[in-house]
């Protein structure tokens, strides 16, 4: 689209025009200055945004290369795997490095111990080396080199502008990194991980929700303003965790009504991710939906079963690619389904998740060819270079 | 793209002026969301009344006579629609300084009311002193003492960042039951009459006040048969919001777990929320004289179309004397495409 070209043009020049190219969404939430750690103008329309921690999350929302200040992400997962509780960790193990406030509901310390330990910057490492192998056959050796030093010296920044081209702005070189590289092997050190607040479940007089709810609103209206939230909400409504009395529709949704009243207000600056099981909680009851309505983006994450491993293996378009694990829907964005929905290129693509032990990857999915079908496998293999007798007519 | 006009043509009959007393319906799903259609109400009732002279009675009368809107909204807040309406060139804010348009927020404080009745809820100074807004429990007429029980939790409150400047009304849903809607329907209604009041036409004619009210079926899940607020309750609800105004729009869910879990074919059995909403949103179908549907393209997403827009007459339609002045506009199915500008362009199928 050729409006989106001239914007981001535009924003390169310097940092304030896209807040007052687009005079309509600065009210969002308080102009943030530049220089906060951890967030940045939209490149859509110059709100302010987060990482969720894992670039191709990121890219994924709407061309907003973030999640925006005040909007919610409901994570659904199918089936008994935890993989939407790997992108948690990585929404809270971001929140922590860019010493932002994380309040954990429902989970115990140790939780925040187990968040994924940093590796740099920025996924500058192996993306480098990924995007690497695949230049390689198309790029002349010698030249090959020319680039990499090039990259070496704009920094980590400039491949992660290039591998998301929703989000292409350069004005970074010189900020703080956005998002964060982490190593689920490892064990999050930093100083401020201390500072995540946990909220635990606890019987008292008053329902459970709106204790938490209260608590939440106490700590948020407790810190200096200038503070950007992160609330987390791991496996919620899971009955092992929550009482059973909560996951009725006068409990829940009230506390999603109030979560979302306190993330609009003008002042706050908060993002929540919440992750829920869809075994329990099925897509196609009322309340799933009315909590669906209530979050401002919607994932759904389907794993493939194991059975399919080996229909998954074959699902790598290339040897060196790890095969997918499972699909991944979008239901709903954030901002774009608030204004009437469409005008997204990633809409409508079927994206499958690989989750490897450094990045939780979001790729389109394509169907390999069929495992038995010999005849198409060999002309998928002879894609390249056609054989004499195809030639031949 | 070229950008669209504020109102696409082929959506003008649709959303220019409702005829008096009528209600209509927009029903949205998850993926297809009726706020750029509310924005159109808004656009089509607040901004150059004169050019959109498509009205309903005498032809003479419509030039001066502007609209007033009171906007209830229950899931967004007003920097939302100040932001989005303002994209459309519609300055929200200036039109409550003109008393021309009214916010009343549901979202920020409906189920955390602060127990501080000192405290005071509008900033804004623009309640002129005839009818002051007390915070709740209004001694109204017919209806009896809403108690202030603190039921509804989290009254004793913390929040100190709740004094956000805005000149909205804050809607509190305190007690159960039809005493607890009554509260909130007493509220609305108070805006509306002081918005209706506010500026006595020339002739001292009571100008029309159309009324918005944004996802209210969101207050029937959230409270539901443990509050005693059921489909009927919302239902009379409803009605009683219709006598205040002189047109009324409902914006409500129609996603399909919660209309057809309630069917008798439906594999599982329904939950009290599925039933009440099923109810609820066919019973104001019923009353509607205009339901107009948003929801995804069957044959999935597309880049250039957001979603499909049915206009429908509702139940209620032809009911009223003089009903052929209303015959301005037919049944249709088009589909729509919002921009990343904000403009909205509705073209039929195949165009």
């Amino acid at each position: 689209m050729s409006f989106r070209k001239r914007n981001i043009g535009l924003s390169t020049g310097s940092d304030r025009t896209p807040t007052s190219d687009s005079p309509a969404q600065p009210q969002q939430a308080t102009p943030s200055p530049p220089s906060t750690p951890g967030v940045r103008p939209s490149p859509d329309d110059g709100r302010p945004t987060t990482s969720t921690g894992s670039p191709s999350l990121d890219n994924l929302l709407a061309g907003h290369g973030g999640l925006p200040i005040g909007k919610t992400l409901l994570l659904e997962e199918n089936g008994t795997t935890d993989f939407a509780g790997a992108l948690l960790r990585y929404y809270a193990a971001e929140g922590v490095v860019q010493d932002q406030k994380v309040h954990v509901i429902g989970m115990p310390e140790q939780w925040g111990r187990s968040l994924p330990g940093l590796i740099g910057p920025a996924e500058a490492a192996d993306e480098k080396v990924d995007r690497r192998k695949n230049d390689r056959m198309k790029i002349a050796w010698r030249y090959e080199r020319l680039g990499e030093f090039g990259a070496g010296v704009a920094g980590a920044r400039a491949t992660s502008g290039d591998q998301s081209p929703s989000s292409a702005d350069n004005n970074l070189d010189k900020q703080p990194a956005f998002c964060h590289a982490f190593d689920l092997t490892k064990r999050l050190t930093h100083p401020s991980i201390s500072n995540i607040s946990y909220i635990p479940i606890t019987r008292s007089s008053e329902p459970l929700l709106v204790s938490i709810q209260r608590k939440l609103q106490a700590l948020v209206a407790s810190s200096p303003p200038s503070t950007v939230h992160r609330i987390v909400i791991p496996s919620f409504l899971n009955p092992t965790l929550y009482p059973p009395e909560v996951s009725q529709p006068e409990h829940v949704l009230p506390f999603l009504h109030s979560l979302r009243a306190l993330m609009s207000l003008p002042t706050s600056r908060i993002t929540a991710m919440i992750t829920i099981p869809l075994s329990l909680f099925p897509r196609s009851s009322g309340l799933m939906r009315w909590m669906e309505i209530l979050s401002d983006g919607v994932v759904e994450l389907c794993p493939f079963p194991h059975s399919s491993d080996a229909l998954s293996t074959s699902g790598a378009a290339t040897s060196h690619e790890e095969p997918p694990q499972g699909m991944l829907k979008t239901h709903r964005l954030p901002v774009l389904h608030e204004r009437g929905g469409g005008s997204d290129q990633n809409i409508g693509q079927d994206w499958a998740f690989t989750l490897s032990r450094r990045k939780f990857e979001i790729k389109p999915f394509s169907l390999p060819p069929a495992e038995g079908d010999k005849e198409a496998q060999d002309n998928a293999r002879s894609d390249k270079m056609p054989k004499k007798e195809d030639l031949e007519f | 793209m070229p950008s669209q006009p504020p109102l696409p043509h082929l959506l003008t009959p649709y959303v220019t002026s409702p005829p008096q007393a009528s209600l209509t319906i927009l029903s949205s799903v998850l993926g297809a969301t009726s706020n750029w259609l509310v924005l159109r109400f808004l656009y089509a009732a607040l901004y150059a009344s004169p050019a959109s002279g498509v009205g309903h009675g005498v032809l003479g009368v419509e030039a001066g006579k502007k609209r007033k809107v009171v906007l209830v909204s229950f899931l967004r807040g007003w920097e939302f629609w100040r932001s989005e309406a303002k994209r459309l060139g519609l300055d929200l804010a200036r039109l409550i300084e003109k008393r021309q348009f009214a916010f009343v927020d549901g979202l920020s404080e409906l189920f955390s009311s602060p127990n501080a009745p000192t405290q005071p809820q509008y900033p804004g100074a623009r309640i002129p002193p005839r009818t002051t807004l007390p915070l709740r429990s209004q001694p109204g007429p017919p209806r009896l003492r809403q108690p202030v029980s603190p039921s509804a939790g989290g009254d004793e409150l913390l929040n100190p960042t709740t004094k956000e400047p805005g000149p909205v009304k804050r809607l509190h849903l305190s007690g159960c039951g039809i005493v607890a809607l009554d509260g909130i329907e007493k509220e609305i209604i108070a805006v509306i009459n002081q918005l209706k009041t506010s500026t006595p036409a020339e002739d001292g004619e009571v100008s029309e006040v159309l009324l918005v009210v944004d996802q209210p079926d969101m207050l029937l899940a959230a409270t539901g048969p443990s509050k005693a607020i059921g489909a009927t309750e919302m239902g009379e609800w409803i009605l009683g919001l219709q006598q205040a105004a002189s047109a009324t729009i409902v914006t409500i869910s129609a996603d399909s777990p919660l209309i057809h879990n309630a069917s008798a074919f439906a594999h599982q059995p329904a939950t009290p929320l599925e039933t009440g909403h099923a109810a609820f949103a066919v019973g104001l179908a019923h009353r509607a004289e205009k339901v107009m549907q948003l929801r995804n393209l069957e044959t999935g997403a597309a880049r250039d179309v957001s979603g499909v827009l049915r206009v429908s007459k509702g139940g209620a339609w032809g009911q009223r004397e003089g009903a052929e002045a209303e015959g301005s506009w037919e049944e249709k199915e088009v589909l729509y495409f919002v921009q990343r500008d904000g403009g909205v362009s509705v073209f039929g199928r195949g165009e």
